[in-house]
């Protein structure tokens, strides 16, 4: 089974290999937009990834929730727990 | 005209361009593999592609890795000529700084690459949130104008072939209606694919005769052209008001002093045989920039290789320029490249801007076997020498599409 930590590293390496940056240099608490600079386009590659990479999909309408690496991480864990 | 940029499959940025063009070297290869699509069923086998080429080793950044490869083109062709004008261009008012780009296909890569996998995968929420932004033919015009901060007029230009020599046409008059101080004109196109390059083996258009000589396939007003030879790459030119470029002590290769866009309104894919358009697309061109045919040194044909299209242009050039025509330097940039569809227009601009400046025309490479329907004197396999005060670029496109455009030396 999927650990908090191993989820989290899983999100956190993801966005260290979009943003081409080391993944220690990502941490829980950025906000996507404001501390990592994704803008709306680049968000969507991002969610684009996880789904691949979670195999699932976002809904739309889970969207605006997702404001943090840690948002991405726990909505991640609600989703497995769902599944 | 005062900054050149290229990214081509005989070098990457202007100086290796040019020392591999007056060298005639060929830039056309053996077609690189289609993953596993089977080559052998190609009737084509060759093309003018720019091997080894990373974004990342010429613009830093993410936008640059976020466009298609035509736009990446046009992104390295872009910076370069901008350096190269000496133009800071945060130092001018944004709002009058265009760009004019032509692109004949837009982001190919990206649509095949997306088209086969929503076909094979029936996931269509599995298209990548890029594809759009990617795929439209702004896409390299915008990349362009969010790179160099340019808010002006910014226009994209599809007329096959023919698009980037509009873009420097509608560069000059952009400038001339006083809508611009600065138009950056490109061309771009990146097409070598598998449907697309499918698609012109099936129109017959692309040489087959060759598969096993890349080298030589594309050979304009030779007895033995038997179709042009896919390409690929970009070309930037940066225009500036005469003023503009004075006040700031810019270097001038030349001036764009004429233009003519026409239609033959014929056919889709075939000239006029008697090449009475392309006399009369030349003829308008030379009269808007108010040269006689008597006057002009140097012509940088469309010439794609392919049977008709050469045999169509010489007799053009024979109907206008009458006597001249045996006196006038003429040669095919295609011979080098192979046909770079969006980018041959800009990429000829260059040639121009080039050959004005020095007075070197470049050969005109497997010029060996000339076809005596298109032998003219001022053809040459070899590099030439002589003084060119005035050029005129032909530039010829699908959908029965038209330009010329006309270069002077600009008097200081």
């Amino acid at each position: 089974m999927t650990t908090d930590t191993d989820l989290a590293l899983r999100v956190r390496t993801a966005l260290a290999e979009y943003l081409k940056r080391d993944v220690t240099m990502i941490k829980p608490g950025d906000a996507l937009r404001e501390d990592l600079g994704l803008d709306s386009l680049t968000t969507l590659e991002l969610l684009y990834r996880i789904e691949e990479e979670f195999d699932l999909e976002v809904p739309d309408t889970d969207l605006p929730g997702l404001v943090t690496v840690a948002d991405v991480t726990a909505y991640l864990q609600r989703r497995s727990t769902q599944a | 005209m005062t900054g050149l940029g290229v990214a081509s499959a005989i070098g990457i940025g202007v100086k290796q361009f040019w020392e591999a063009a007056l060298a005639g070297r060929s830039g056309v290869s053996k077609l690189s593999a289609f993953e596993s699509m089977p080559m052998e069923a190609y009737r084509s086998q060759v093309a003018g592609q720019i091997h080894d080429f990373h974004v990342g080793h010429h613009i830093e950044g993410l936008l640059a890795e976020r466009v298609d490869r035509f736009a990446q083109f046009a992104m390295v062709a872009t910076k370069e000529a901008v350096a190269d004008s000496g133009l800071r261009l945060d130092r001018e008012d944004p709002y009058r700084i265009g760009i004019m780009m032509g692109a004949g296909m837009g982001g190919m890569l990206i649509a095949e690459r997306e088209y086969h996998r929503v076909y094979e995968n029936l996931r269509p929420s599995r298209v990548v949130p890029n594809f759009i932004p990617q795929v439209t033919l702004n896409s390299a015009s915008g990349a362009l104008a969010i790179m160099c901060g340019a808010k002006g007029p910014n226009l994209t230009i599809s007329t096959a072939c023919s698009s980037s020599a509009h873009a420097i046409g509608l560069a000059r008059e952009a400038i001339r209606a006083g809508r611009a101080d600065v138009v950056i004109a490109s061309g771009a196109d990146a097409s070598i694919v598998p449907l697309t390059f499918a698609g012109f083996c099936s129109l017959r258009a692309l040489s087959t005769t060759f598969n096993d000589s890349p080298e030589r396939a594309s050979r304009p007003f030779s007895r033995t052209r038997d179709g042009f030879v896919m390409g690929e790459g970009a070309a930037t030119l940066i225009l500036e008001s005469l003023d503009h470029a004075r006040t700031r002590g810019a270097h001038i290769y030349a001036e764009v002093t004429g233009y003519a866009a026409t239609s033959e309104a014929h056919h889709m894919v075939v000239p006029r045989e008697d090449g009475l358009e392309i006399a009369n697309t030349m003829s308008m061109a030379l009269r808007n920039a108010r040269i006689q045919p008597v006057q002009v040194d140097y012509i940088n044909a469309h010439a794609t290789s392919t049977p008709i299209g050469d045999v169509v242009e010489i007799k053009a050039i024979k109907h206008l320029f009458q006597g001249r025509a045996n006196q006038v330097a003429i040669n095919a940039t295609k011979s080098l490249l192979g046909h770079t569809l969006g980018a041959a227009g800009a990429l000829a601009g260059i040639v121009c801007a080039l050959t004005v400046d020095s007075g070197l025309i470049h050969p005109t490479i497997n010029y060996d076997d000339p076809d005596h329907d298109c032998a003219l004197p001022g053809i040459s396999g070899r590099a030439q020498e002589r003084s060119v005060r005035v050029a005129l670029l032909n530039a010829f496109g699908f959908g029965s599409n038209n330009a010329t455009v006309v270069f002077k030396r600009c008097l200081t």
